[in-house]
């Protein structure tokens, strides 16, 4: 089974080594000047925090990565316009864009994946969230009810497909409709973004076993994991459906253990966390840098570690990694220099990663 | 205050000249959107798409002196959000006008795409607001809202897209959308709000566009006619206590001399067959009022391209050639630019021009055309050199 590594635009800021404050690299939204008087600084309101968004797609691709995901966070840049924005800095990366089903009609988001795929290349792929509380989806226009969310992303799914492979297509639902859509000549045929869904209920598993091409579990210990995806697997198998499985999860890796419980302690003092730690195993914390990456479960330790968790992880059923650390950029080097090889070594000896 | 000029980006292929459907550019079939067909820059193979030929026009556009483009979005085009996006770093002053429907996307979502857009760009983003024709077209997005109702929704949804820039938190309860503590966050809620070009010709249009246009957007109608139009709109607007301007989209062949700039339309009328002809004129089934108000001046008979010519230097049977509106402007470029001074006088102040191919076309207009406009200026215009 080919792994995918794919790691993380922070959509609406990053920490820096030895400092956890989220911030957005390179904001020019005022003039301020970050420097003392005493020193030239060149910049003037040139440049903002896209263009370190950017460098990040860039480091993705060069480091080695499959892919990269846009998450979608209320306070953040907005993940269509950032996927488009990155799309020919890199030029191989699968482009992983997360957004809800309030988004808006889902023809016209069919319509808009289908210029992506066509500039791209079909690399385009579609995270579609459950969303916030009531209240929180309130402030982004969305007031359909909390029972039924997953009807939507159902619906909204179905008819994207139906339009994107079918020509005429029509469909009658609750919240979407079309009456003989589809596209044809050059917009037909484009590749369908697949579809990363996620969540642990059951309402979240009956979706994914009938929707999902590739469910998203936080990652837990290796057992509690299993159980899990066996519990997927027993729906999508009666849904007569192949659901492939995918790990989210942060990471601190460095050369030594000690260097990196070192950098986790100091990550958890500066951001004030109190208390013990939310230990689910010895390496692997939960909440700790939730805020600025979005994963709820980090894990911690030296490459060969990390490696190695990575390892158990896709020998449980793990095919698509989706992988963040703070400071993106940099962390997107270091796992792909230091991590990944390990990993891929063990899978493919001798081999060289395919181009 | 100077006029604006853009050009306009061809996101549903087109032919390398006016003479002709082929040779083309980009991978639609000439004439039929259901095959797809490899023209220039339509293959995929090389690893060059249809984004890159897209990317030279928009230099050349930028290059050449024009403001950006019009993007335009139907169900056979690519998309504009998406083409915008991508080119933010290959364009440096290209202002990206981006058509769509408010129906289609959750306005808060477009506020956020918008604002991301510009800080992307450095505030390069701007919309034509446009409501759609009706009819199976408007079905095959999934949109069955009515005419006025689709206008009534375009207000809403201008409303909340105001509401929520500057960060709110603003509460909105209407027909079609509502919003609850809605707002940009910082920076996004620092950007520069997109001026709004507004297209649409019914009663239910202007009342949209009073409230919330900066351009009151038209084809190019009979002079007259559409001197009254925007007369009509300027008072309307007025009376909401607001200034609204008025901009003409209008396709040109312009060329050093009058006689082969009409050369290219007429070697491009007698390449079509008769059933085209014929059909001409005869309504899409759909409810516009501005498609309504350009094939009113169909004659009975059509045998020469001379037949489809009511005012000096214009022709109303662009249609025919490639799609989408009947008029156009046919000239020198001393007669073209004479044409748009012209439509300055009676109320335009900006314009979205276009010719075929794009690409050259966007060179030769900014090039020799215009200089020669006068615009608001007295002054008289630069004569090209040489």
């Amino acid at each position: 089974m080919a792994l995918e590594f794919i790691w993380q635009l922070p959509t609406s800021g990053d920490s820096r080594y030895g400092n956890a404050d989220k911030h957005r690299r390179g904001e020019r939204a005022s003039a301020d000047h970050p420097y003392s008087p005493g020193v030239t600084d060149p910049r003037g309101t040139s440049f903002n925090y896209l263009d370190h968004l950017h460098e990040i797609a860039k480091a993705t691709e060069l480091a080695g990565f499959e892919g990269i995901r846009i998450p979608e966070d209320a306070q953040g840049d907005e993940p269509w316009i950032l996927a488009g924005y990155i799309a020919r800095g890199a030029r191989h990366l699968k482009i992983l864009t997360e957004f809800e089903a309030s988004w808006g009609s889902a023809v016209y988001a069919a319509k808009n994946a289908v210029s992506f795929q066509r500039f791209t290349g079909g690399r385009l792929a579609w995270q579609i969230k459950t969303g916030g509380d009531t209240q929180q989806r309130r402030t982004q226009g969305d007031f359909v009810q909390e029972q039924d969310i997953h009807l939507r992303i159902e619906e909204f799914v179905t008819v994207a497909r139906g339009v994107l492979t079918q020509s005429p297509y029509s469909f009658k639902g609750r919240f979407f409709e079309v009456l003989n859509g589809g596209f044809q000549g050059p917009l037909g045929g484009q590749v369908v973004p697949p579809v990363y869904l996620s969540g642990v209920t059951e309402a979240d598993l009956a979706l994914s076993a009938n929707v999902a091409d590739v469910h998203v579990f936080d990652a837990v210990p290796v057992a509690t994991l299993k159980q899990q995806i066996a519990n997927l697997k027993s729906n999508a198998d009666e849904a007569k459906r192949k659901v492939s499985i995918g790990l989210r999860l942060d990471l601190i890796a460095r050369e030594t253990e000690n260097e990196a419980f070192r950098d986790a302690t100091r990550y958890r003092n500066q951001t004030r966390q109190t208390g013990s730690v939310d230990a689910l195993e010895e390496h692997l914390w939960g909440g700790l840098t939730t805020h600025v990456t979005g994963a709820n479960v980090t894990l911690i330790g030296s490459y060969q570690q990390v490696s190695a968790a990575l390892i158990a992880y896709a020998e449980a059923g793990v095919s698509s990694f989706l992988l963040s650390a703070t400071p993106h950029f940099e962390e997107a080097y270091r796992i792909g220099e230091h991590v990944l090889p390990l990993v891929r070594e063990h899978f493919q000896p001798q081999q060289q990663r395919a181009a | 205050m100077t006029i604006d000029i853009f050009w306009r980006i061809p996101t549903h292929g087109e032919p390398s000249s006016h003479r002709s459907k082929t040779p083309h550019r980009g991978d639609w079939f000439p004439g039929n959107d259901r095959l797809r067909e490899r023209g220039l820059v339509g293959s995929g193979e090389d690893g060059f798409n249809y984004i890159d030929y897209l990317s030279e026009i928009a230099r050349a556009a930028e290059i050449s002196g024009f403001q950006g483009g019009l993007i335009p979005s139907f169900p056979m085009t690519d998309e504009p959000w998406i083409i915008s996006a991508a080119l933010a770093r290959e364009t440096e002053t290209f202002r990206f006008m981006i058509p769509f429907q408010p129906g289609f996307l959750n306005p808060v979502t477009a506020a956020r795409m918008t604002a991301s857009l510009q800080r992307a760009t450095g505030g390069r983003a701007l919309y034509n607001v446009i409501t759609g024709g009706g009819g199976p077209a408007q079905l095959w997005w999934g949109d069955s809202t009515g005419h006025d109702d689709r206008y009534g929704r375009t207000t809403e949804f201008l409303d909340i897209l105001q509401g929520v820039w500057k960060g709110g938190p603003f509460s909105y309860q209407g027909k079609f959308y509502q919003v609850e503590n809605a707002g940009l966050a910082d920076p996004l809620s620092r950007e520069e709000y997109p001026e709004i070009y507004f297209s649409g010709s019914s009663d239910a249009a202007l009342a949209s566009a009073s409230k919330h246009a900066d351009y009151y957007l038209s084809w190019l109608e009979p002079f007259e006619q559409l001197r009254q139009k925007f007369d009509r709109v300027k008072e309307k607007t007025h009376l909401l206590g607001r200034k609204i301007k008025c901009a003409v989209r209008v396709d040109i062949v312009a060329r050093p001399t009058e006689e082969e700039a009409w050369d290219e339309v007429r070697l491009g009328f007698e390449g079509l067959s008769k059933e085209a002809i014929e059909s001409f004129g005869r309504g899409d089934g759909g409810d516009s009022a501005g498609a309504a108000r350009q094939w009113g001046n169909r004659p009975a008979t059509i045998n020469s391209y001379k037949d489809l010519i009511f005012e000096p230097n214009v022709w109303s049977g662009f249609n025919l050639l490639r799609g989408g509106q009947t008029n156009g402007i046919v000239g020198s470029y001393e007669q073209v630019a004479e044409r748009l001074d012209q439509l300055v006088q009676l109320g335009a102040d900006a314009f979205i021009l276009a010719s075929t191919p794009h690409l050259e076309e966007a060179y030769r207009v900014g090039e020799e055309v215009l200089p020669l406009v006068r615009g608001t200026s007295s002054a008289p215009a630069l004569r090209a050199v040489g």
